[in-house]
């Protein structure tokens, strides 16, 4: 399929679409360009294969009794974000780890700016994403619950039932309907039937960091269908280093590359030549390739006429609460399942704007085993069981909110030339920062949640054990920026540059903002999208 | 490039003992002492047991499973056993001094000397077992953190982080069945 020729310093692989990064945007772009039309399609990925699903369950044990890395090499040395970067380099990405939760964004995501005057609009509408979220939800398989319409409208209904709510989150349910909110079950990238060759989910309830049945999806599984079926060459441990643009014209000509497993420390140069580029690297390694290939006629690097590659790195920040209630649960039921809401994304034009979501989750903090009782004596024998169970007879409930965060310009990834990786490139350093309108919203937004939190205990007759805010911005995205204006953003609503026609950058990169939910399920719905225009290439 | 060590490696590790666990009669008369008579003298030497193989399969220095948001790559804890192993010595060599070895001490008497033992520990929670600075801390924390524990405590059987029906989670769980499990 891949036509390959020595070259006297590098080799060359050649293809009509070259793909950069495995992870989950990636697997589903190839995916759905080897449907849509015959094409020479390589996908170059720095990390190494990852584990094997049959290895899983004992990787797992592993984990649970020790803590141990259930993934193995999974990361590169050297190859590391100064700022908030899970480390996870290999086929596959961070979405081996991720925890399978995919809410959508709301309708108003798209739009703070018409709706609330905030932030910025994104160039595409909820209503033109619909048909891709659905198809991100088919292509991975997600479990869900229609929420009331009004609030979570959809097209299609989910691809498969919802994960059933346990027997704690029924009762935490009872307890957020008396406080007047509505919840439902949390949509997830896990199965709750049969689905996609693969196992229904039997709530082990390690599925962050790793499902041993392979019920909750991950890319692997994408890209094995995809290797077994010849239709993608996938060239694994080789490094991009850099995008070169064609003389004479703005087209990418090559992606300069290194392969890791062979010449040795310095590693084998290899060029791929491919009539499109697609960068799909995450939100870190795609606007830092972006500005790695800085040269003569690029000096800022590519696809960065406007300087605008790298800025508007954008997240959502969360405040969270522990609540006792006077309620029987069961702690260990199926603790990575949750309620969902999204009734606190539309807030009134006359308040002060407010936007988040809100999650519900069983508990055992504060009921856990302990090894002195209140006067400080040593528990031992069946004086430590019964100081537990006298303390677990109630329960606890785990809330959180992710509320908006508007980017400032200025959230910027940037070279660290004082960090460099073992072919001497600089890498990434990532500095979030809030607009100056989000700044001056940050008290209230917190305050406003923590007396929900108050409001909802009260009418639980229960108590807050603990509140904070977690001081990081979450799901992070951003750093190739999509819009209309080619002075304002780096690609167009279909991931390409403005600045160089047969470059595409696709998922989180391009988003405009962090919305109030997690985002993978939205940077696949954006990357499909994207990828009608690939494969009209 | 490091190799993935395969499912039969690593359950070779974790069943084969390594001889360099605590004496296994100490071990177990530190079990009896520490842990609920509720469990049963079956139940005890169980969760002894298992404790027993989770140190043997222990691998200091392994990498730790990184966390999300962060770049670093931490490492699990030096081996813990030649300090556990002390312990227990300690604890034995105490009771000599007042005439018997740890194991024929009557129970009341071995739990006062792990009362010693951990007086100075923090109080609000159970360690890691892996970061326990003392091996009976060690025992009662890996003991605590099993699904058999948390069965024991709520009197249900909610078989916590392993593989139940999904469809089942709709329902209270079961009483716990006394004695017979």
């Amino acid at each position: 399929m891949t036509l390959l020729r020595r070259q006297a310093r590098a080799e060359v692989i050649e293809s009509d679409i070259c793909i950069i990064g495995s992870g989950i945007t990636a697997a589903l772009v190839a995916e759905k360009l080897v449907e849509e039309r015959p094409a020479r399609i390589v996908v170059v990925e720095a990390g190494d294969d990852t584990v094997p699903l049959a290895e899983r369950s004992a990787h797992r044990a592993r984990f649970v009794a020790y803590g141990e890395s259930p993934w193995g090499r999974d990361h590169i040395d050297g190859m590391t974000a100064d700022g908030i970067q899970s480390r996870s380099m290999q086929v596959g990405g961070l979405a081996m780890h991720w925890g399978g939760v995919t809410p959508r964004f709301s309708p108003e995501d798209f739009r703070v700016k018409s709706l609330f005057g905030v932030g910025h609009d994104w160039p595409v509408a909820y209503e033109e994403l619909d048909p891709f979220y659905h198809e991100a939800e088919r292509r991975i398989g997600v479990a869900g619950e229609q929420g009331p319409p009004g609030l979570d409208p959809r097209g299609n209904p989910f691809p498969m039932p919802p994960i059933p709510l346990t027997y704690n989150l029924a009762l935490l349910k009872r307890w957020t309907d008396s406080a007047g909110i509505a919840m439902w079950s949390q949509p997830s990238a896990k199965n709750s039937v049969a689905y996609g060759g693969r196992a229904v989910c039997c709530r082990n309830d390690t599925c962050a960091p790793v499902c041993p049945v392979g019920a909750k999806y991950s890319p692997d599984f994408t890209w094995n269908a995809l290797r077994a079926s010849r239709r993608v060459e996938l060239v694994p441990r080789t490094l991009v280093r850099r995008l070169v643009v064609e003389d004479g014209s703005n087209r990418i000509a090559r992606a300069e590359a290194v392969r890791r497993d062979r010449g040795g420390a310095n590693g084998s140069p290899v060029h791929f030549r491919a009539r499109t580029f697609v960068v799909a690297a995450g939100y870190a390694w795609s606007p830092h390739l972006l500005l790695l290939s800085r040269s003569d006629r690029f000096p800022q690097g590519i696809a960065n006429r406007s300087g605008m590659v790298g800025k508007y790195m954008t997240g959502h920040r969360n405040v969270f609460a522990f609540v006792k209630l006077p309620l029987r649960l069961y702690p260990g039921m199926n603790e990575q399942h949750s309620l969902v809401t999204k009734q606190f994304m539309r807030p009134s034009k006359l308040d002060r704007y407010v936007r988040h979501d809100l999650r519900v989750w069983e508990s055992s903090v504060g009921r856990r085993p302990r090894l002195k009782g209140d006067d400080g004596a040593v528990l031992l024998g069946d004086a430590l069981l019964a100081d537990w169970r006298r303390r677990s007879t109630e329960g606890t409930a785990r809330v959180r909110a992710y509320y908006d965060v508007i980017p400032d310009r200025e959230s910027a990834l940037t070279l660290n030339e004082s960090a460099k990786n073992a072919y001497g490139d600089p890498q990434p350093r990532l500095t979030f920062r809030d607009s100056p309108e989000s700044a001056a919203l940050r008290a209230h937004t917190e305050d406003s949640i923590k007396a929900l939190f108050q409001r909802m205990a009260r009418a639980g007759n229960g108590e807050i054990l603990r509140s904070g805010v977690d001081d990081f911005q979450d799901h992070p995205a951003g750093g190739c920026r999509m819009g209309d204006d080619p002075a304002s953003s780096v690609v167009d609503s279909y991931g390409r540059a403005h600045d160089h026609e047969n470059l595409f950058v696709v998922g989180a990169p391009t988003s405009v903002s962090g919305g109030c939910a997690n985002a993978t399920l939205t940077f696949l719905a954006v990357a499909l999208r994207q990828a009608t225009a690939i494969g009209r290439e | 490039m490091e190799r993935v060590r395969g499912p039969r490696a690593i359950l070779a590790a974790i069943a084969t003992p390594s001889q360099r666990s605590p004496n296994a009669a100490l071990i177990q008369a530190l079990g009896d002492a520490v842990l609920p008579v509720e469990l049963g003298a079956g139940g005890v030497t169980r969760a002894v047991a298992e404790f027993q193989r989770w140190m043997d399969g222990y691998n200091p220095g392994a990498e730790a499973n990184h966390g999300y948001g962060t770049g670093r790559i931490g490492q699990l804890p030096a081996d813990p056993r030649p300090q556990w192993r002390s312990q227990l010595a300690a604890l034995d060599a105490d009771a000599r001094r007042t005439g018997r070895p740890f194991s024929d001490l009557p129970r009341e008497r071995r739990q006062a000397l792990v009362r010693a033992a951990l007086h100075n520990e923090r109080g609000d929670a159970l360690p890691n077992p892996l970061l326990a600075r003392h091996v009976a801390l060690a025992l009662l924390a890996h003991f605590y953190d099993s699904p058999a524990a948390t069965d024991l405590c709520y009197e249900a059987q909610i078989g916590r982080q392993q593989c139940r029906p999904l469809s089942a989670q709709r329902q209270e769980p079961v009483a716990l069945v006394r004695n017979g499990r």
